[in-house]
């Protein structure tokens, strides 16, 4: 049971998924019943495996792990051979890179089915495609093995288009089928980049490709011609098809502009794990299955990363300003705040990774409660419209406090989450010790003031000012929806006051991710 | 004698064909065009007895040629097998199409079963006069079956079309084979290209003739797997044609035709024992397919885009899938043709599901437009979620029998260094999956349909059984894949 763990948090939604299309469409409470257990179940699991199961290496682990052939240091590996002809394997793990993502996934999908409880269109084919999406966003951050992966990032997309073009707002057909195409034209690329990593390196497996690229030998010496292709090394090319794969799903500009719309069109739940969960995939991705596999492309492109990521920062913040729509402004925020994971990553230091992926956690948790903010308004009002509320505060207050603990959270006040992961990407990206890197500091505080501004903005709009009688009817903020928000807030207080609980598992393997990349600088 | 009777032994499963062909049609004759469903019946049991022998061919696997000409190997078995099985879901969907009703359709098995023989020739001969013949075979059936809903002005306008662009078509094929027979001074294609063959001294002292009797060959099967610039009649014939010879056109007779392609090209070029130069000029008729394979996708998919009837939609997503097929043809290598015929049985399920599904809304529509099936998913929910795979597999996305069939394609593309192709491929998905959406779109993304959906529990069956095939053939590739590359015996020797 424990070395399959990873198997069963990732399939028994799949296996909720195949009960609910059992169930008759009539017994709705059945199917949210269902719904509800097999997302509890993986979140019980994984809560265990972070906290219980989860083994905190130190170098002498990874030195030892190195030479059993695992350069990641993974846990709970399960390896079974999947098509033998190419080589595939059904290859998972976690390490400290991917073990609070998993957790974050499961939390915030049992999260969504609740929040989905609210929405009275929800029927079968919605929690049925619901669980589906859980098992590719499991199964994307367990994968070791390069197809693995990309099935599983691929099986994602379709369930998220039905879910958005079905339940989605007025102009949803529309969203869906860009967030759609704009992933599938990122995928198709990483397609291509893994068909190529693997006919030059002769496996799929992750920790495989990480050790040779490592020491240098991917540089595309089995493929005919490939040493340089009009002008660029082969792992330049490998580092672009895959970078822009998962940039795209970042997402970092210039490929955002369909986040805002998927945003705006999807209903609640939905947002909450676009939000939470699918964008930080990308992040990830780059960590796991694109640095690795081009160091010498990331060193050449960091400072680009970062510049990147600095204008998501601070485009993302000023546009983010200039919204009226609730909703659209907490989708431009998001893509402010995964600017700093870019931003830290390219600073190529100790901080600045954690920083980055610690941003990835922090922003799971208070985007997630951010766009639950927005659900309840909008369940209320039905519109979004910044400028027509007024007084919520004295007709809410209960929700006024908690959308103003979920704002501070997001603006980075010191003592919540936020506060340490964008403090630490921007003191790692300051100890790059390169005036161009603190030049990228100080623009990217920009992005602080400004997201300081829409968020306040925003609650002065809304919660303050003169009472608006047309919403004085609103009932305050009821117990689901509490329940749903609730833990999120909790968790941005808990890594604000202790960044501990997150950082010392991430720190061993971020550590040697950086002296597997350091290596070949 | 012993020996004629061996070779009979070898041609038992066209014996079995021909058999069934004229049993068919003597039996229409006799029940009069009354309960014609009967005849269909007499055909599925023919086809299974030639699948039967076909099997029984499968075992022994050392290629032969019978009486000089026909050759029993499993290159051959594969497009044979492919054809029987495609045509028995034709002879399903002609048996369940509503529209078929009114028209005699006795006659509609003997000319599939007549089609079906002219493959089986085409695709298992060496011998570029029986390869004609097995060609003219199916293309004259073909012509029949397009436009066999003699009243309806667009299938006497597709057959007509289809008449005039293959009559042209074969005649340019045919004169390049004059040519090259002419330069080589030998029908066989297996004698040209080895050492001391008439091809080897042709290309050393020119290789300008050879190459236009090449072109002029490769336009005439480029025709029958509309691959650009002969692909203009597709659209038109595919939708004038009843839906049921639509499918037969776009999956086996487009399997025949790169049947045929791959055979012509292997038998010269591949070869075990083939000269150099041979070999070297083979790569640049690669490269040339290479550059169609792209155009053919760009175009198929980009003209998909603004169909407004599926059926249209589907003929032009044919073409664009002749053109991912070629990356296999164009690589030029035994992995390249393992990868086209892989993703030729992996297209049969995709394509024919669509079709199926195409045929049971044109029962219940009356018409093929996807703004008829607004709404429809939520009143047909079975047949439209299969639906779904099929196009999820027609775009190439995981974990789907399509998916896996485009990544060999990529593997081989990439492995031979035709990195601009792939990656035009590559985003030819992209472009397709915008029209394929468009379907998924109509069904689901719409309100639910006021109007009901006719049960249609046999055909649904099958569609589905294509579907679960789809999906679990994805997940499980050893057996497709086995299949595919013990196919290739022909090309060593």
């Amino acid at each position: 049971m424990q070395d399959q763990i990873l198997s069963w948090i990732t399939f028994i939604p799949l296996l909720g998924m195949a009960v609910i299309l059992l169930i008759p469409k009539t017994s709705l409470n059945a199917i949210k019943g269902v719904s509800l257990a097999a997302t509890f179940v993986p979140m019980v699991m994984a809560t265990w495996l972070y906290f219980g199961g989860f083994r905190h290496l130190t170098q002498g682990d990874f030195d030892q792990a190195r030479v059993a052939g695992d350069i990641l240091a993974s846990q709970f590996v399960q390896r079974i051979p999947w098509i033998d002809s190419i080589g595939v394997e059904y290859y998972v793990g976690v390490d400290g890179l991917s073990i609070a993502l998993v957790w974050l996934t499961t939390i915030l999908l049992f999260i969504g089915v609740i929040a989905s409880f609210g929405m009275e269109k929800a029927g079968k084919a919605y929690y049925a495609l619901l669980l589906m999406l859980q098992v590719g966003i499991s199964g994307v951050f367990v994968s070791l093995d390069l197809f693995l992966f990309y099935v599983f990032w691929e099986i994602m997309l379709l369930p998220m288009y039905f879910l958005i073009g079905i339940w989605g707002g007025p102009r949803r057909e529309y969203a869906a089928i860009k967030f759609f195409l704009y992933t599938l034209a990122g995928s198709v690329l990483m397609l291509i980049a893994i068909v190529a990593l693997r006919l030059d390196s002769g496996t799929f497996s992750i920790p495989k490709l990480t050790e040779i690229a490592a020491q240098g030998k991917l540089l595309g010496a089995n493929l005919p011609a490939a040493g340089e292709l009009l002008g660029m090394k082969f792992s330049t090319w490998v580092f672009w098809f895959l970078f822009v794969g998962f940039a795209i799903k970042v997402p970092v500009f210039p490929f955002h502009t369909w986040l805002p719309d998927a945003h705006v069109e999807a209903p609640t739940p939905i947002s909450v794990i676009l939000a939470g969960i699918l964008l930080k995939l990308g992040g990830y991705g780059m960590l796991r299955a694109c640095f690795p596999f081009a160091p010498d492309a990331f060193h050449e492109f960091a400072y680009v990363l970062a510049i990147l990521g600095v204008i998501s920062i601070v485009y993302g913040a000023f546009v983010a300003l200039g919204q009226t729509d609730f909703k659209k402004m907490v989708a431009y925020s998001s893509v402010s705040h995964m600017g700093y994971v870019l931003l830290g990553m390219g600073a190529f230091t100790v901080w600045g990774m954690e920083g980055a992926v610690l941003q990835m956690f922090n922003h799971g948790t208070s985007s997630a409660a951010l766009f639950l903010i927005v659900g309840v308004l909008y369940d209320r009002a039905h519109h979004r419209d910044l400028n027509a509320f007024g007084g919520m505060s004295q007709i809410m207050p209960r929700y006024w406090a908690l959308t103003t603990l979920g704002f501070f959270a997001a603006l980075g006040l010191p003592g919540l989450a936020g506060f340490v992961s964008e403090a630490l990407t921007l003191i790692g990206a300051y100890q790059a010790g390169d005036a161009r890197f603190r030049t990228l500091v100080f623009i990217s505080l920009l992005g602080v003031v400004f997201t300081a501004a829409f968020l306040l903005w925003a609650m002065q709009r809304v919660f303050l000012g003169q009472k608006n009688e047309k919403y004085a009817g609103f009932e305050e903020i009821n117990f689901r929806e509490l329940v749903c928000q609730a833990p999120l807030l909790f968790l941005c207080i808990l890594f604000g006051i202790l960044p501990a609980f997150l950082l010392d598992w991430m720190h061993p393997s971020v550590q040697n991710l950086l002296s597997i990349l350091g290596a070949k600088a | 004698m012993n020996a004629y009777l061996d070779g009979l032994r070898g041609l038992q499963p066209e014996i079995v064909m021909t058999i069934t062909a004229l049993a068919a049609l003597v039996f229409d004759l006799v029940l009069k065009g009354r309960e014609s469903r009967r005849v269909g019946y007499l055909t599925l049991a023919g086809l299974a007895f030639t699948a039967w022998f076909l099997l029984g061919q499968w075992g022994d696997s050392a290629p032969r040629t019978v009486f000089g000409m026909v050759a029993v190997d499993q290159f051959g078995n594969f497009f044979k097998l492919f054809t029987v099985a495609a045509l028995a879901m034709v002879v399903l969907f002609v048996m369940h199409d509503q529209r078929e009703r009114e028209h005699g359709v006795g006659e509609y098995y003997f000319l599939l079963l007549g089609a079906a023989i002219g493959v089986f020739f085409m695709v298992s001969t060496n011998n570029l006069l029986l390869m004609v013949l097995g060609f003219e075979l199916l293309s004259l059936a073909s012509y029949s079956l397009a436009g066999f809903h003699k009243g309806d002005r667009k299938s006497a306008e597709a057959a007509m079309k289809y008449v005039i662009f293959g009559g042209l078509a074969t005649g340019i094929m045919l004169y390049g084979m004059s040519l090259l027979y002419g330069l080589t001074g030998t029908i066989d294609l297996a004698k040209m290209g080895v050492e001391g063959g008439g091809l080897v001294t042709q290309l050393a002292k020119s290789p300008v003739p050879v190459g236009i009797a090449m072109v002029l060959i490769l336009a005439g099967f480029a025709y029958k797997v509309s691959v650009a610039p002969f692909h203009f009649w597709t659209p038109d014939v595919y939708e004038g044609a009843p839906t049921p010879v639509t499918t037969f056109l776009a999956v086996a007779s487009k399997a025949a035709g790169f049947g045929v392609m791959l055979r012509f090209l292997g038998a010269i070029f591949l070869r075990p024992g083939v000269a150099d130069n041979v070999a070297a000029y083979g790569e640049r008729i690669g490269l040339l397919l290479a550059i169609l394979a792209a155009i053919t996708m760009t175009l198929g998919n980009f003209a998909a885009l603004r169909q407004t009837s599926l059926k249209r939609m589907l003929a032009y997503s044919s073409i664009a899938h002749a053109g991912y097929v070629l990356i296999g043809v164009a690589c030029m290598t035994e992995q390249g043709f393992g990868a086209a015929l892989y993703y030729l049985a992996a297209y049969y399920f995709m394509n024919l599901g669509a079709f199926g599904f195409l045929l049971y809304f044109e029962g219940v529509n009356g018409n093929d437009s996807v703004e008829s099936l607004k709404g429809m998913g939520f009143k047909a929910p079975l047949i439209s979620c299969v639906m779904i795979a099929f196009l999820v597999s027609l775009t190439g996305l995981p974990p789907t029998v399509g998916f896996y069939g485009k990544y060999l394609l990529f593997v081989e593309g990439v492995n031979q260094g035709l990195y601009w192709l792939v990656v035009v491929a590559a985003l030819n998905s992209v472009v397709s999956l915008f029209y394929y959406l468009r379907v998924a779109k109509a069904l689901f993304l719409a309100k639910p349909a006021e109007r009901e959906a006719a049960p249609a529990p046999v055909l649904t069956g099958f569609v589905t059984a294509l579907g679960v095939a789809t999906v679990v053939l994805g997940l499980y590739v050893p057996p497709l894949v086995a299949w595919a590359q013990r196919s290739l015996d022909v090309l060593r020797g």
